[in-house]
């Protein structure tokens, strides 16, 4: 076969490169619009956390860790609701409240602390068996690869708010 | 009258060598029960698709009562298996099947592993098996949510969380699966109800045409 | 489509006209003990099936599809757990060498590699040979792909108390739960809530206390004393408030 011959298009070829054109235009405009709608979640700005009120009073923290339950509003796409969330919080030596989220860094079950007779005084992730030190530092050896988060903590007359998870890097 | 209907209709379109083709085909000795006791191994594949067709019907009737929405799901779930007329054999079928059908794949796939039946020429035909017993696995995870209660709920933030833990990908992996970075919620529930009842089945239905198309083509493996 | 000299076709369509194909095949032309698919072997086949399907619609009617409690995120101490053909993975991820920094390994690359094997099985495993004993490799290594699932899948299972886990997600029907009651706020105000739940529905350390069929005096007991894995001295308030808790769990029974 000559240069010529190659470099040529026939009448074949060229139908062939037609129909493979205005296919992938029918495709990408079917799918276009369908793709973008489906991954609208992925896309979406991140929204800051307020700051909620646990109703209890910062003095009635001991060093002994506690469960706090506190209501957040949460929406979820259409769907909002007052959602029940779970702090584990404590007074640090320096006095500073430490308030621990107890989703286990692992695989997110969730942890509870001094309720397993075999690892006293330790959160304990019943899934995988994860432990982590009272101020949630994870400890090595256990599923878990980061401290448990913490929540952004506020103090305004005596009373406790949190705000946003803050995800720890391990110490 | 009927064989007058049957003509009628085969004289315009020809449906005859269509069926004629499936019904003639010969069946080896070696893969028939009534000559050697062992062939029953080769029944897995056929009962596979019996509870797959289980599976397809009373997945149907099943979003008859059924609602994929968090404040509505468990309640539809638990109206329609206690209310409803045999409620609890329909949704009995789709739950237990889920767990059959995974059974008898495997032994399916073991069967054909071990007799080497995948090999040339039937490559092609071993990789779309594979590629179904997959959408059966995705089709088990995501139907596992559909009921909202706490099993479902808590083994779903398990199956979000592993897929976090991907590399690069993982968390717009898992807002693409759950809907939301956060919240295993509304949108979680309405996304795989999508997933488990029109996409996952389309691409079945692909498969599985491919697979019994080409079993056709090829033949069944010869014996051992 | 060949279109010869003598070939007639319906009206104007492609269809043969005055065409014998659908007699069918004599049984003589079925060679040795082959039997054509329609209807000789689809018989056997459905006769397998009928007897499936019994054993199947049995289970259905012996066994109702479980339905635990309706989702809540707060439920406390709940394990997750996954279908059954899934503990294998679930309990693989438990291991030091595919958790922690290495859990990469456990979701991606272990299970990547076992499937993508499984996948490419007949590029892996080439040769001609199809008898299992002569190619031992792929043989003994789908062999140790079984074992080690069936073995997770035991340790996964082995591992969970299933009669607590059954016990907390009784569905208790019927109860409405008075939370201004004295008793509830003596409930709340202890630490019982933590572990029996803000409904009383139990949890996974503790069981419900609806539906409990003990008397006052045997709840007052168990408060002050513990039971079982409940430690001693939970409750901590004076005598009426313990007389209003006892009165207040033993009222809830379900009619």
């Amino acid at each position: 076969m000559s240069e010529d011959k190659k470099s040529q298009v026939s009448r074949r070829q060229f139908l062939n490169y037609t129909l493979t054109g205005v296919g992938g235009f029918m495709a990408a405009g079917l799918l276009a619009p369908m793709i973008r709608f489906a991954v609208d979640p992925a896309l979406q700005p991140e929204t800051s956390g307020d700051f909620v009120s646990t109703g209890k009073e910062v003095d009635s923290f001991t060093n002994e860790p506690t469960r706090v339950d506190f209501t957040v509003e949460q929406q979820d796409a259409w769907y909002n609701s007052k959602v029940t969330k779970t702090a584990w919080v404590y007074k640090q030596e320096d006095g500073s409240i430490l308030a621990l989220s107890p989703k286990c860094t692992h695989l997110g079950c969730i942890v509870g602390w001094n309720d397993n007779e075999d690892h006293p005084n330790m959160f304990y992730c019943p899934c995988h068996d994860g432990l982590y030190e009272k101020n949630g530092k994870n400890i090595p050896g256990t599923p878990p690869t980061a401290p448990l988060s913490v929540y952004d903590v506020q103090v305004k007359d005596g009373i406790l708010y949190l705000g946003k998870e803050i995800p720890r890097k391990e110490a | 009258m009927l064989q007058k209907i049957y003509d009628w209709i085969d004289e315009r379109i020809d449906i005859t060598p269509i069926w004629r083709d499936i019904a003639d085909h010969e069946v080896p000795e070696h893969v028939n029960p009534a000559h050697h006791f062992s062939a029953f191994v080769y029944c897995f594949g056929g009962l596979t698709f019996f509870v797959t067709v289980i599976q397809i019907l009373s997945g149907m009737f099943l979003t008859m009562y059924y609602v994929p929405d968090i404040e509505n799901a468990w309640d539809s779930v638990f109206y329609l298996q206690q209310e409803v007329a045999h409620g609890q054999i329909v949704r009995g079928m789709h739950h237990w099947g889920a767990s059959v059908v995974i059974v008898m794949l495997f032994l399916h796939t073991l069967r054909v592993f071990f007799q080497g039946a995948y090999k040339k020429p039937r490559e092609l035909n071993w990789i779309v098996g594979v590629l179904i017993f997959f959408v059966m696995l995705a089709l088990g995870l995501t139907g596992y949510l559909l009921p909202w209660d706490n099993k479902a709920y808590f083994a779903t933030t398990v199956t979000a969380d592993i897929a976090a833990s991907i590399p690069f990908i993982g968390e717009d992996l898992k807002t693409l699966l759950t809907g939301d970075p956060n919240i295993i919620g509304a949108q979680t529930l309405t996304r795989f109800f999508a997933i488990h009842v029109f996409f996952l089945p389309a691409a079945l239905f692909v498969l599985l045409a491919a697979h019994f198309i080409m079993i056709r083509r090829q033949g069944i493996s010869g014996p051992l | 489509m060949h279109r010869g000299k003598g070939m007639k076709f319906v009206g104007d369509s492609r269809i043969r006209e005055n065409d014998d194909r659908h007699i069918p095949k004599d049984y003589s032309e079925y060679p040795g003990r082959t039997e054509p698919f329609w209807p000789n072997f689809l018989l056997k086949e459905w006769l397998v099936g009928a007897v499936f399907l019994v054993g199947f619609l049995v289970l259905t009617v012996a066994h109702p599809a479980p339905l635990e409690k309706e989702a809540d995120p707060s439920t406390a101490g709940y394990i997750p757990l996954p279908d059954w053909y899934f503990l294998f993975l679930y309990q693989f991820l438990k291991y030091p060498f595919a958790s922690g920094d290495y859990v990469v390994i456990g979701t991606i690359v272990i299970p990547g590699l076992a499937f993508g094997a499984l996948l490419l099985a007949p590029f892996l495993d080439k040769g001609p040979e199809r008898r299992p004993t002569k190619r031992p490799i792929a043989t003994s290594l789908m062999l140790i792909g079984i074992i080690s699932v069936f073995y997770l899948t035991w340790e996964a299972a082995d591992h969970v108390d299933w009669e607590a886990r059954a016990a907390s997600q009784k569905l208790v029907e019927g109860i409405e739960i008075d939370q201004e009651s004295p008793g509830y706020q003596v409930y709340s105000q202890n630490s019982c809530l933590q572990c029996h739940g803000d409904t009383l529905e139990g949890g996974a350390a503790a069981p419900p206390l609806i539906d409990t069929g003990l008397t006052a005096d045997e709840i007052k007991d168990i408060a002050q004393n513990g039971i079982g894995t409940m430690p001693a001295g939970q409750f901590e308030g004076s005598d009426e408030e313990l007389q209003q808790l006892a009165e207040f769990i033993e009222s809830l029974n379900a009619e």
